[in-house]
């Protein structure tokens, strides 16, 4: 009675644990799959499955599905092969691949950027921001900006909150509009004239591009300008910057 | 009394194994897009860092610092760190005495990076065990805290990558980091190399 007990409650941790794993069984329809030891073109082919056989999808990773043969084989395959394969139910596999912005509605995005003010009293002054943004829209974006700007005798931070808007997300290069609103400080003067940009709010507006290099990988570069209200005058910036922004 | 015990615990974890059995099959006949996105995927990364920092004029320290990284896809990566290493006293403060003292001696850094995976492959250190590693390369930019200054930094670097295990990483770095210092001399563009040492685990 004991040794019951004890081996179906043994069996039903063993199931909890399987359980949890989601898995998906694909049929491969091209002649082979080639399965790698990593999931990197790098990696060597330790194995390849044969046309017909049955395969589970365990774990992804970029451009990567790590799988287990029929034959209990563990190793990682290319999308674009597991693309080639059907569903159980005869349907091809639609996988979440290669495809431009349009995907992107709903999805974060972490980035930073590196550029320089080209233009009024903080004109030469070397700047990089960290920006996180939300995509509400495939075309339509939120996007919380904190910066730097240091030159040999100023150093200064910025925050704000930009809108992006990006009507054709679903090229390869696709241009970009930006208009936001922030704070700038400068928190080292120079010793002779002080700047007049302090504790600062700020507008701006921008134009920019967006490259695709993968899937959720972009290069962004822009040229922006900038209205800092001072005591004195507004005061006219312009900074042109590029980074990466990777989206998740 | 403990028969009775026994029974009840039997019949419950039976009715578990039935349950979690149906529900089991039921997970493997999911096919749908929607289960593909919610197939475990190993996106993001988490470490510690340790080494040595060489201060231009400051001499080497002890460094610790945590990252964070991000597989943009096979071959790129971003990568977010942040190190400190208190600082030791340059050769003319050796004689003259500290120029600046307190928080400002920490040396703090923080810096995006940017990563390409330059060769991707396998290391062997005993027998046939296989383990995957990668040479890979750094660059990007940040901010250097030291001595009341903070300044714009570069930052280059190439490390390698060894899998302990299926999510374990050991990584070796070598990077330079680059910005202007008027500490010692006006404008002087210091080169300060870290050779660390991260324990990273991928989620």
């Amino acid at each position: 009675m004991k040794y019951i007990l004890w081996l179906s409650l043994l069996l039903t941790a063993s199931y909890s644990c399987l359980a949890k794993d989601i898995m998906i069984r694909l049929e491969v329809i091209d002649p082979y799959l080639e399965m790698h030891t990593g999931p990197g073109d790098g990696y060597p082919i330790i194995y390849t499955v044969e046309q017909g056989e049955m395969i589970d999808l365990l774990t992804r990773r970029p451009d990567w599905y790590e799988i287990k043969s029929s034959t209990g084989r563990i190793g990682w395959v290319k999308s674009s092969q597991i693309a080639r394969t059907i569903q159980p139910t005869g349907e091809p596999v639609d996988l979440p691949s290669v495809s431009y912005g349009d995907y992107l509605e709903d999805s974060l995005s972490l980035g930073f950027n590196v550029g320089q003010f080209t233009g009024g009293e903080l004109k030469g002054s070397q700047t990089f921001s960290f920006t996180s943004e939300q995509r509400w829209l495939s075309w339509f974006g939120t996007e919380l900006e904190v910066g730097k700007y240091y030159d040999s005798e100023v150093r200064g931070r910025y925050y704000g909150l930009n809108l992006l808007f990006e009507p054709y997300s679903d090229w390869v290069v696709s241009p970009v509009i930006i208009v936001g609103t922030g704070n700038m400080k400068t928190t080292v003067q120079p010793k002779l004239i002080p700047l007049s940009i302090e504790d600062s709010g700020y507008y701006q507006y921008g134009i920019g591009g967006n490259f695709y290099l993968g899937r959720n990988f972009v290069i962004r570069a822009g040229y922006r300008e900038y209205t800092v209200s001072t005591e004195q005058d507004d005061e006219r910036l312009d900074r042109w910057h590029i980074g990466f922004n990777a989206f998740f | 009394m403990a028969h009775w015990f026994q029974r009840v615990l039997l019949g419950a974890s039976l009715a578990t194994f039935t349950l979690v059995t149906a529900t089991e099959a039921q997970a493997e006949q999911v096919t749908t897009i929607d289960s593909i996105e919610q197939l475990d995927n190993e996106l993001f990364e988490l470490g510690v860092t340790t080494g040595i920092i060489n201060i231009q004029d400051f001499g080497s320290e002890f460094v610790t610092g945590i990252n964070a990284g991000f597989i943009a896809s096979e071959d790129i990566f971003m990568q977010l760190n942040y190190v400190f290493a208190d600082a030791g006293l340059s050769s003319f403060e050796k004689s003259q005495g500290a120029l600046f003292s307190g928080d400002d001696r920490k040396f703090q850094h923080f810096d995006f990076l940017v990563g390409y995976n330059l060769y991707q492959g396998e290391q062997f250190f005993s027998g046939t065990d296989a383990q995957l590693s990668s040479l890979y390369l750094v660059a990007g930019i940040g901010d250097t805290d030291f001595g009341g200054e903070e300044s714009f930094t570069y930052t280059v670097g190439i490390g390698y990558q060894i899998g302990l295990s299926r999510t374990y990483n050991l990584k070796f770095d070598y990077r330079d980091y680059i910005y202007d210092s008027s500490l010692l001399l006006e404008d002087e563009s210091t080169h300060n190399a870290q050779f660390s040492v991260s324990l990273n685990v991928l989620f």
